[in-house]
């Protein structure tokens, strides 16, 4: 499977590494309980179909934000979390 | 020789792997510095003139850069240029003189050994000379009778063993 870098174009996926679904962490610390926590770390949405994923190409190190279909393999979109 | 003792490590420099084919070598004395940053301001100021090269370029014998990502490059020179490293008006130097690898592959089975190592379409081309090579990230380069990997030097032990079984 080709996965695109914004940067470096296609490239093989063995070059990507999976960083998880875009989620914002639970803030302030202090406050947030164990379940909220252990939600945050474990729970995923992992739909089938349309899918947000976070993952960083391993060679340039970009972190990329990439709409996935995760029944067909097709890249949607993908945007680098940096300024061009 | 016993599975637990260590193996003879190759030589730093020279020859590391000579097959039917093909001959590895890592050639001495070349300068190496990474830099970070404003890449044109720091090529006008370590190699003025330097081209920057993306994946797979042909890689001259005078200095050249090949990037790594957006902001990164690794400068190669023909000896080392000493530069002070640090942070200076955008961009950042750090020596890697001893701290990176280059081997050259050499010999009509290079493109074989290539494409056994290197799943990206070389023809595509790239703005990233960075690609993983036999699972090693390394920087790759095109070279007259083949090819030139630059990779970490921890990794270069590794990656001779890795070549010589290609």
């Amino acid at each position: 499977m080709l996965l695109f870098c914004p940067f470096c174009g296609p490239r093989d996926e063995t070059e990507f590494h999976y960083l998880g679904e875009p989620k914002a962490r639970p803030e302030p610390a202090a406050e947030v309980t164990d379940a909220a926590w252990a939600e945050y770390l474990y729970v995923n949405a992992n739909p089938r179909g349309e899918a947000r994923e976070i993952w960083l190409h391993r060679t340039c190190m970009d972190v990329l934000v990439m709409t996935r279909d995760t029944a067909t393999n097709a890249t949607l979109s993908v945007e680098s979390s940096r300024p061009a | 020789m016993r599975e637990t003792d260590w193996a003879p490590a190759r030589l730093i420099e020279g020859t590391l792997v000579a097959r039917p084919g093909f001959s590895a070598r890592a050639p001495a004395g070349l300068g190496r510095t990474l830099v970070s940053g404003d890449l044109a301001a720091a090529l006008a100021a370590l190699a003025p003139g330097a081209p920057v090269l993306g994946l797979y370029e042909p890689a001259p014998k005078t200095a050249h850069a090949l990037r790594i990502a957006r902001d990164r490059a690794l400068v190669v020179t023909p000896a080392p240029i000493g530069a002070e490293d640090g942070w200076r008006d955008g961009w950042c130097a750090t020596t890697v003189d001893d701290g990176w690898a280059t081997i050259e592959v050499e010999g009509d089975g290079a493109p074989s050994v290539l494409m056994q190592g290197c799943a990206a379409d070389l023809a595509a081309g790239s703005p990233s000379a960075a690609v993983l090579f036999a699972g090693f990230r390394v920087l790759l380069a095109r070279t007259p009778g083949g090819f030139s990997l630059h990779v970490e030097r921890p990794w270069l032990e590794a990656l001779s063993t890795w070549l010589d079984g290609a």
